[in-house]
């Protein structure tokens, strides 16, 4: 599903050049859960980026779903990226005067979702979740783990090939981190290819594969199932 | 995803208080600020151009070159128009229209109207202009010289519901007029007003055939007729009027026509300009219609200013829109939507206010604008302020916002106009700009006021009452005798003109070596009693004046300016020849204002002459209202059947420029809502530049940092840019005045404390208006604002 290939990015400022990626190269196959581990600073932040299309490669391939999407300018990149990927942050990004169902209900509307189907479709994915209940909640009225969960839901309801995470335990205690875990590798389970970047070994262990990372290169690879 | 956008925008709205209410307050007080301008303007515009033929519609004006000046008439004799519509092919009409001086009671089965205005117009005037009869024959208005049409109102108070076609009415020239048809009241835009309208030709009665001028179509001394054209499409009416103008040469030939021309004017510019044509209340409208326009964008201002520094704040929200699939088209859109909703509540606010304030505005204004925003020329300017404002403040931002790369969003670094800082403090010093214009423009424009109001009119007008004499006038040695007696009166006096308005004229004056270029010489004649100069305290500066002998009535007196003009040398005892009649010149009066300060001095002359009926009551502070009780007695013996209509002379004064002192007044007010909208929009720029400096602020007072040291941190950078402001306003406000001040003759200095009274001005509003906030951010604990990082 993904291979990217010699991914090189450099940040540059006037005066200091910072290497982030360094002729990285990964495959993630459709349906793998992988986990991407390593130090601060160490790229795993750019890969996901490029991985999400959000940030252009300066130099490399990359194959997403067997188009080469490494020279796509904005707005194909726009275009792949809200049919194909779902995003989950670390500090869950939920937009604070939208409600629960608001949320989840936005990229649908942004892909031009009937508003029948919209509410049909945003109903069963915060039944998935299992936040239903507090479906005309504002976020600030949830608990961490619930926001995460509504994250969660808002990343899955476009039904996308692919989910990226970005430390998704990381403001979460373990009860409500392991929570959104096991959503996640029950998404996964069901189909959907998961990258996410992490900080907890302990998190780290409810993928398929780690890879961990070092000054832009990839150093070890623990497949785990 | 409009009701989304919508939903979204309420929400937002409702959460960032302080936010929402800058802006919109802002913006509806300046929407409101703007649309009463735009209203007043608007009125101003339309005045006589509901006039189907107002287009082809023009009123003559006479005027004569004199040694390069140019002394311009409103008025025209009364053959121009007979002539003008049987030669020229190209006046399809004509009409003729004046005030009817010889009425002022009505009155019908024992009841009596005074002070109704009454015209006089030819019959041509309902159907030339749009003067909608109600009853009556538009086509015949008249049956007869003593027919007249009557307004709505007018009817009502005299016959109420009777049909009023047929009744007579008495009135006090000792005719009896019947009413031939009811005309709409006039509109308040239309600068010819009346309540009645008597037959033009009823003035053909006046000529007996022995004097002077034969007869009506033969005069061609009296310029008291305001002549209306209507020309055929495509007409030159400056051709027009050459071409009357050489009529009225083969008429009365000589060298008093010798320079004349008749300048038509367009009846759509009867209002705004001079008689012949050049600027006049127009001025007033073109820099109010700027004023709209300065208020409107320093609201735009405003509104972008606080939309960018916000988006800031929102570049998570905006980012994260992005990333989960929103396009720049759709955020433009949410932005465009956002701003919508702001502007279409701050017009319902503004909407409120107005009629709020509407009442005083009129009052102010000396208007009788009916707010009714549904109306179609309300909307016009709804339209266009909501348009204008959507241009200006609301697809900038839009474009900028949704401009953003997501992922440096993110992080809090902005590309485009939210990050753009410089671009948001040249909004800024734009703003300041024009706050300090107006300022300087504001305390210019109450100095002029203020000059004009205490300036030496060349007499004492503080004390004095007058009122016209009528039937006292036979007695009027008498009636002073009397009142002299009384209680409270220090002298009297009377005069043919009143001494703050005395516009008679005449070119009927001769004396020795009177040049050819001199032939147009025009002098004002002011007729009095031989204590006038006494009594009103008017000094002469060269001669002994008025003698007290019978020899007055050709002692002529002339002020300083006709002796220029006339270039007589030691002129005391020279031959001056007036009205054919001859005599000296017995003294020069020290120039004095016998007309507004916005004319210049002209010539004039005091003489001697029974021709008078204003009467003049001196009195003193203490005793004012003896006197009046004094005169009310006399009048009551000599007129017992009118009210009493008496002035004083110093209100009669501030009368003269009430509409210099509304439209003072008008600009104060505006301009003070300039000046705070600035201020408001500092407060938000300051609210948000302390709220995103927050951090900073926080480790800096971690550090060491004083409060005193954070606020003029904070401080110091917009002051700044008002001072930038100061400088760039202070030339172009200098430069704006002095060309405003050209207009008045008589003006007042532009001084240096001027300036720093402004400049002083601006710095201490936004000082306070800045510090309010820094103050507020530099006392908060540092504590709780790194915690939250």
């Amino acid at each position: 599903m993904i291979k990217i290939t010699d991914l090189e990015k450099v940040y540059r400022t006037e005066e200091v050049e910072t290497v982030a990626l360094n002729k990285l190269s990964i495959e993630v196959k459709e349906g793998e859960f992988v986990a991407i581990m390593g130090p601060s600073g160490c790229g795993k932040s750019t890969l996901l980026n490029i991985l999400g299309l959000l940030d252009d490669p300066d130099a490399g391939s990359f194959i997403f779903n067997k188009i080469e999407v490494a020279n796509f300018n904005e707005r194909k990149r726009a275009d792949l990226r809200k049919h194909n990927i779902g995003f989950v942050f670390q500090s869950f990004n939920l937009i604070d005067e939208l409600t629960v169902f608001e949320n989840v209900e936005l990229p649908l509307i942004y892909t031009g979702v009937k508003s029948a189907d919209r509410k049909k479709r945003v109903e069963e994915v915060l039944d998935k979740v299992q936040i239903m209940h507090r479906r005309n909640h504002y976020p600030q009225q949830l608990s961490g783990g619930q926001q995460q969960r509504v994250a969660v839901a808002r990343a899955v309801v476009n039904k996308p090939k692919l989910i990226l995470a970005d430390e998704p335990t990381g403001n979460l205690d373990s009860h409500n981190g392991n929570e959104v875990m096991e959503l996640m590798t029950e998404l996964n389970e069901q189909g959907t290819t998961i990258v996410m970047v992490t900080h907890s070994e302990h998190d780290a262990r409810y993928s398929h594969r780690i890879i961990r990372m070092l000054d832009g290169q990839t150093v070890t690879e623990n497949i785990l199932v | 995803m409009f009701k989304t956008n919508l939903r979204f925008t309420w929400r937002n709205l409702l959460k960032n208080k302080t936010y929402s209410a800058i802006n919109i307050i802002g913006l509806a007080v300046s929407l409101a600020a703007c649309i009463l301008l735009l209203l007043w303007v608007q009125d101003e515009l339309s005045f006589d151009r509901f006039h189907s033929n107002s287009n082809n519609i023009y009123r003559l004006a006479a005027s004569f070159k004199q040694e390069g000046k140019d002394n311009v008439w409103s008025g025209t004799p009364a053959p121009v128009a007979t002539f003008a519509r049987k030669e020229l092919p190209e006046v399809a009409n004509t009409c003729r229209v004046t005030d009817n001086w010889s009425i002022s009671l009505l009155e019908y089965k024992g009841k009596k109207y005074f002070n109704n205005r009454c015209g006089l117009a030819d019959a041509t005037f309902f159907t030339m202009f749009n003067f909608p009869l109600v009853k009556g024959n538009a086509r015949q208005p008249f049956t007869d010289d003593r027919s007249v049409i009557l307004s709505e109102t007018t009817a009502k108070k005299f016959f109420g519901e009777e049909d009023p076609i047929g009744k007579i009415l008495n009135a006090d020239d000792k005719n009896a007029y019947h009413v031939t048809g009811v005309m709409k009241d006039m509109p308040f835009n239309s600068s010819i007003r009346y309540d009645i309208i008597f037959d033009f030709t009823v003035l053909k009665r006046d000529y007996t055939g022995n004097d002077y001028w034969k007869s009506l179509d033969e005069d061609w001394g009296n310029y008291n007729y305001s002549t209306f054209l209507l020309l055929a499409p495509g007409a030159d009416s400056k051709k027009v009027g050459q071409k009357l103008a050489n009529i009225h040469r083969r008429n009365q030939d000589g060298e008093f026509t010798k320079n004349l021309t008749y300048i038509p004017l367009p009846l759509s510019k009867v209002h705004l300009y001079t008689p012949e044509g050049k600027d006049d209340g127009i001025t007033i409208v073109k820099v109010f219609i700027i004023v709209a326009a300065i208020i409107l964008l320093i609201a735009c201002i405003n509104y972008v200013n606080l939309v960018t520094a916000r988006a800031i704040k929102r570049a998570k929200e905006i980012s994260l829109r992005k990333i989960i699939g929103a396009n720049k088209g759709g955020l433009f859109w949410q932005f465009l939507h956002e701003a919508l909703m702001i502007f279409l509540i701050a017009m319902l606010v503004a909407t409120a206010l107005i009629y709020l304030v509407m009442p005083l505005y009129n009052e102010i204004a000396g208007k009788r604008i009916v707010f009714n925003p549904l109306q179609g020329n309300v909307l016009l300017v709804y339209g266009i302020t909501l348009l204008a404002t959507m241009l200006l403040a609301g697809i900038y931002p839009a474009l900028s916002l949704s401009s953003f790369k997501p992922l440096e969003a993110m992080k809090g670094k902005l590309s485009g106009l939210g990050s753009k800082v410089a671009f948001r403090k040249v909004l800024v010093v734009v703003q300041f700009s024009f706050s300090i214009m107006l300022i300087v423009g504001t305390i210019i424009i109450g100095n002029q006021l203020k000059y004009i109001r205490q300036k030496n009119l060349g007499y004492n007008k503080e004390n004095l009452l007058y009122f016209g004499m009528r039937n006292i006038t036979e007695h009027y040695d008498a009636a002073k005798a009397e009142l002299l007696k009384q209680p409270g009166v220090v002298a009297v006096t009377a005069s043919g003109a009143d001494i703050m308005n005395a516009w008679s004229s005449t070119g009927d004056a001769d004396w020795d070596g009177k040049t050819a270029a001199q032939q147009t010489f025009v002098i004002n004649q002011i007729s009095a009693e031989r204590n006038f100069l006494d009594v009103m305290n008017l000094q002469i500066v060269q001669g002994k004046g008025f003698s007290g002998t019978p020899a007055d009535s050709t002692n002529y007196l002339l002020n300083e300016t006709a002796i220029k003009v006339m270039s007589i040398k030691d002129p005391v005892g020279k031959r001056f020849t007036f009205h054919d009649k001859k005599g000296v010149i017995a003294g020069v009066v020290k120039d004095f204002h016998f007309q507004n300060l916005h004319r210049q001095i002209e010539p004039a002359i005091i003489y001697f002459s029974p021709w008078r009926w204003r009467m003049y009551v001196k009195t003193t502070a203490k005793d004012a209202s003896k006197a009046v009780a004094a005169v009310e007695k006399i009048w009551k013996q000599y007129n017992p059947d009118y009210p009493l209509e008496y002035q004083f002379l110093d209100d009669a004064f501030d009368t003269n420029y009430r509409s210099d002192i509304r439209v003072g007044k008008l600009f104060n007010c505006f301009a003070i809502i300039t000046i705070l909208i600035s201020c408001l929009g500092l407060f938000g720029l300051v609210t948000y530049t302390a709220e995103t400096r927050i951090k900073e602020i926080g480790v800096r007072k971690v550090l060491g940092a004083s409060v005193p040291g954070i606020v003029s941190m904070l401080s110091k950078d917009f002051l700044k840019l008002v001072g930038i402001s100061i400088v760039i306003a202070f030339p172009v406000a200098w430069w704006a005045l002095s060309k405003m001040l050209e207009s008045y003759p008589y003006r007042t200095a532009i001084s240096w404390w001027v300036f720093a009274l402004a400049g002083f001005i601006t710095l201490a509003i936004a000082l306070v208006t800045i510090s309010f906030q820094a103050i507020k951010a530099a006392l908060a604990n540092p504590v709780k604002s790194l915690r939250s990082e």
